[in-house]
């Protein structure tokens, strides 16, 4: 979709010009025209959920009717969950001077592929194949084949050098 | 020496830091005061005044409790201390506010004129520390009329910020925005000369309600400086950032930025009768000559870190074989220079719709990646030679161990393409990195993680979380091993592959990392930050040992040069400005490109920088005479600021238009071909 400079729509909803003058307050120039949609259906899902937030606050409170400290304290827990900023200065300067402080490890030499421990790499399968069990039959007419069942594959990582999954027989 | 004693558990709020400032100061007035990194609080002392140095606390915006804490404090005026006191109960009367700027402001436009240029710097940072005063103390309606009135007198570089403090009418506004926080706790850094400062001095004690005195102590820092005051357009071109300028003695660490020897290993002779023994792989490549290459090698370079200063990956024999290739692409390397420009070929990516995001292209111009804002991560083969990966794991085990090409045998044929597609990320994918040895990738994205490719089986291996908010670049050390992240969250991290933590976080900037750049010897890390400025931090004790201010817009681009003495850098501005990271000072600024740099590129030898923007073009400029031995003088190292030629149009070789493509990507192959990546774009 091509981006294309929006004027402000003439003659759509009050809404949508009320949107396209605070993106223009903004700076925002340029913008796809679904743009202003979404933001639209945005705010509506914004307002609703902290006003409704709001009313259990005050109903909780037992007040007669949703006031402003009611819609305050709505938005500060809302914002907690889901508008989360990023850590401040001095918690940032803190673990960094933690951090720091730690010498740089030594490389081992000759040690293939470095990698993290295989817990935090994303090398092993991420499936397992279930076990099957073999029925005994009864009837003398049908031929059993001892079924080969698989179990967990073996957790070594298939790095690019020359590994072999092994299948062991549970 | 006065010690302002750490608050105790009463002032450390649940959501603010406790405010501790350790100063110590020599009597005589020579203050130096070492701010604890981590703790909000920040002191401010009068580096200028004689004997008796002024220390005062600011506790972080975001206390819960009102008063400075802590021991003795030495207050230099007694009328002030219950301003100090009350330093977040009122800043005097709201409503005055207003006369204070103005009358501050009449007082500028009446000064000298060698000193109002230095002066007319305390506009914009007293403007908005007292436009969030007011908004702080839930002041709306002076704050508003306050920002209604003055606002259209700053500067017009700072319109952006001024844009976002417009919004920022209420106080629950400021508390979700970090980077306004870290703008109030922090201190704002202006260099004036003594005698614009005592002017200022004067004024400001004489009347009888200094607020504004109030507020230059508590947020602003004056680097003092003696020396003949700076005109205008000096100062137009070192400030800009979010932090004011650089203080000078952050500048002055000692900075290792020679390259780190090349190890000594035979070449064998091939018919082009390359040298042997001595051949020292210098990556400043010439055509190896046998007379004087091996006395130069054996001193060490003064300006060269010790080999062992920080742990290197030992050369494995493939990376030995990879180094000979590269000095055999050496010798045939064109030189280029003024009368001799590159040839540029210009991969264009189509059917992108502007999803293209990132791209990278490996030392040795085989392959080429691309990051696109559908998550995926896509590698393409740029020789004839197509990729493959392992076999699996059952055809494998059915070649021949013993052969002689069993490296060719355990690579797929049947699955051979020229496009490989790497899906795992769920957002965006910002940045892209080549490891030096072509067996891995990097990519980071917008949810997050780094990602760790294996080039050799098309899988994904690790993926680092650390960051979580959105890491804007990521790239690997010029030795492979490690590799350094930037975010939303705005701090870089160092890594190496083999830990799932980062072994160093660089915090600092003010604003969200957006760059990051290993030096060439990899001792060293430049990232450019949405904050205006350019930090250079040591990777062995994660210490900034350079700030760079100048820029006028978020830093999107940086360079290493070569012989690792010089930083180019390149930002929304449309300007590219030149470092010497040795003396710490600006040496050149290159104007020319319309929109915002992308793309900067030193060529193999550092003669030529080739820089791409948005504005469709690559520009080549002409490095060796940008940075010819430039006169530095007494006013240098007092100002820390070169008189710089406006030689923009001398230095510009050549400007390429593509058709509408913006330059995304540039890189110099071995041989000196430049290569250029973009995506097309119809409008």
């Amino acid at each position: 979709m091509e981006a294309a400079k929006m004027a402000s729509p003439k003659s759509g909803p009050k809404d949508a010009q009320v949107m396209a003058q605070i993106l223009k307050d903004m700076g925002i120039t340029e913008y796809e025209p679904r743009v202003i949609n979404q933001m639209l259906e945005f705010a509506y899902r914004y307002v609703t959920t902290i006003l409704e937030d709001a009313k259990i606050y005050s109903g909780h409170a037992k007040k007669p009717s949703v006031d402003a400290d009611d819609v305050r304290l709505a938005i500060q827990c809302r914002t907690d969950q889901a508008f989360t900023a990023p850590p401040p200065r001095d918690f940032l300067l803190d673990i960094a001077r933690h951090k720091n402080q730690a010498p740089l490890p030594l490389i081992k030499p000759y040690s293939g592929p470095r990698l993290p421990p295989d817990r935090y790499c994303l090398t092993a399968p991420n499936y397992r194949l279930r076990a099957l069990h073999r029925k005994v039959s009864s009837t003398a007419g049908r031929i059993t084949v001892p079924r080969l069942s698989v179990g967990a594959v073996s957790s070594r990582p298939s790095t690019p050098t020359l590994g072999r999954e092994q299948l062991q027989a549970l | 020496e006065a010690l302002l004693g750490r608050g105790t558990g009463a002032a450390a709020s649940a959501i603010g830091g406790s405010a501790a400032a350790v100063a110590t100061s020599s009597p005589g007035g020579a203050a130096v005061a070492a701010v604890p990194p981590g703790k909000g609080g920040s002191a401010v002392w009068d580096a200028g005044v004689g004997a008796g140095s002024c220390l005062r606390v600011s506790a972080p915006a975001f206390c819960v409790c009102r008063f400075p804490l802590g021991g003795a404090v030495a207050v230099e005026d007694q009328p002030d201390v219950s301003a100090v006191l009350s330093a977040y109960n009122q800043q005097g009367d709201p409503t005055l506010y207003e006369e204070y700027y103005s009358g501050l402001k009449h007082f500028i436009e009446c000064s000298l004129d060698c000193h109002r240029a230095e002066l007319s710097q305390l506009f914009y940072p007293l403007f908005v520390h007292m436009y969030l005063e007011l908004v702080y103390n839930q002041h709306e309606s002076e704050a508003k009329s306050f920002f209604e009135r003055f606002h259209g007198d700053q500067e017009c570089y700072y319109q952006d910020d001024l844009r976002v403090l417009s919004s920022l009418t209420k106080k629950e506004h400021m508390k979700g925005n970090e980077t306004m926080l870290d703008f109030r706790t922090s201190k704002f850094v202006l260099r004036i000369s003594r005698d614009s400062y005592q002017l200022l001095k004067r004024h400001l004690q004489e009347k009888q309600n200094n607020q504004i005195w109030n507020i230059v102590q508590e947020h602003l820092y004056i680097d003092i400086f003696d020396g003949m005051p700076r005109s205008k357009q000096q100062i137009d071109a070192m400030v800009g950032s979010l932090a004011g300028e650089a203080k000078r003695e952050a500048n002055k660490a000692k900075v290792f930025f020679g390259l780190l020897k090349e190890p000594e290993f035979d070449v064998p002779l091939d018919d082009e009768d390359e040298e042997g023994e001595n051949e020292e792989g210098k990556p400043k490549k010439k055509k190896p000559k046998k007379d004087n290459v091996g006395s130069k090698s054996k001193k060490q370079d003064p300006n060269a870190p010790p080999q062992n200063r920080i742990p290197l990956p030992e050369l494995k024999d493939s990376d030995k074989l990879d180094k000979v290739m590269n000095m055999k692409e050496a010798a045939r390397r064109v030189r280029l220079g003024p009368e001799c420009l590159p040839s540029i070929c210009f991969y264009t990516f189509l059917n992108a719709y502007q999803g293209l995001t990132a791209v990278d292209i490996t030392d040795d111009s085989s392959m080429i990646v691309g990051g696109f804002a559908d998550s995926t991560v896509r590698v393409w083969s740029v020789t004839p030679k197509k990729l493959r990966s392992v076999k699996t794991a059952a055809d494998l085990s059915l070649i021949d161990k013993e052969s002689d090409d069993v490296l060719e045998r355990i690579m797929d044929e049947k699955t051979a393409s020229e496009l490989k597609i790497l899906y795992g990320h769920s957002g965006p994918v910002y940045g892209t990195s080549f490891s030096p040895d072509r067996n891995y990738l990097l990519s980071c994205s917008e949810d997050g993680t780094v990602r760790l490719w294996s080039l050799q089986t098309f899988t994904c291996l690790v993926g680092y979380k650390g960051h979580n908010y959105p890491v804007w670049d990521t790239q690997f050390s010029p030795y492979g091993y490690y590799f350094v992240s930037g975010g939303h969250d705005r701090v870089a991290r160092l890594w190496a592959t083999d830990h799932y933590q980062p072994l160093r976080i660089f915090a600092g900037h003010l604003a969200d990392v957006t760059c990051t750049r290993f030096h060439p010897n990899s001792n060293y890390i430049a990232t450019g930050s949405a904050d205006r400025t350019i930090r250079l931090w040591d990777v062995l004790n994660g210490n900034c040992v350079r700030i760079f201010t100048g820029h006028k817009g978020p830093i999107h681009s940086l360079a290493f040069s070569p012989n690792g003495r010089f930083l180019a850098t390149g930002a929304t501005d449309g300007r590219v400005l030149l470092w010497d990271i040795g003396h710490g000072l600006m040496v050149g600024e290159l104007k020319g490109h319309t929109d915002t740099i992308y793309a900067l590129r030193f060529s193999r030898d550092g003669e030529i920088l080739a820089s791409g923007s948005m504005d469709n073009t690559v520009r080549l400029w002409d490095a060796v005479k940008a940075f010819e031995d430039l006169e530095t003088d007494d006013f240098t190292t007092a100002t820390g600021h070169i008189n710089l030629p406006e030689n923009s149009q001398d230095l510009l070789l050549g400007t390429y238009m593509t058709k509408s493509t913006p330059v995304v990507h540039l890189h110099f192959t071995r041989r000196n071909l430049l290569l250029a990546a973009g995506a097309y774009s119809s409008q």
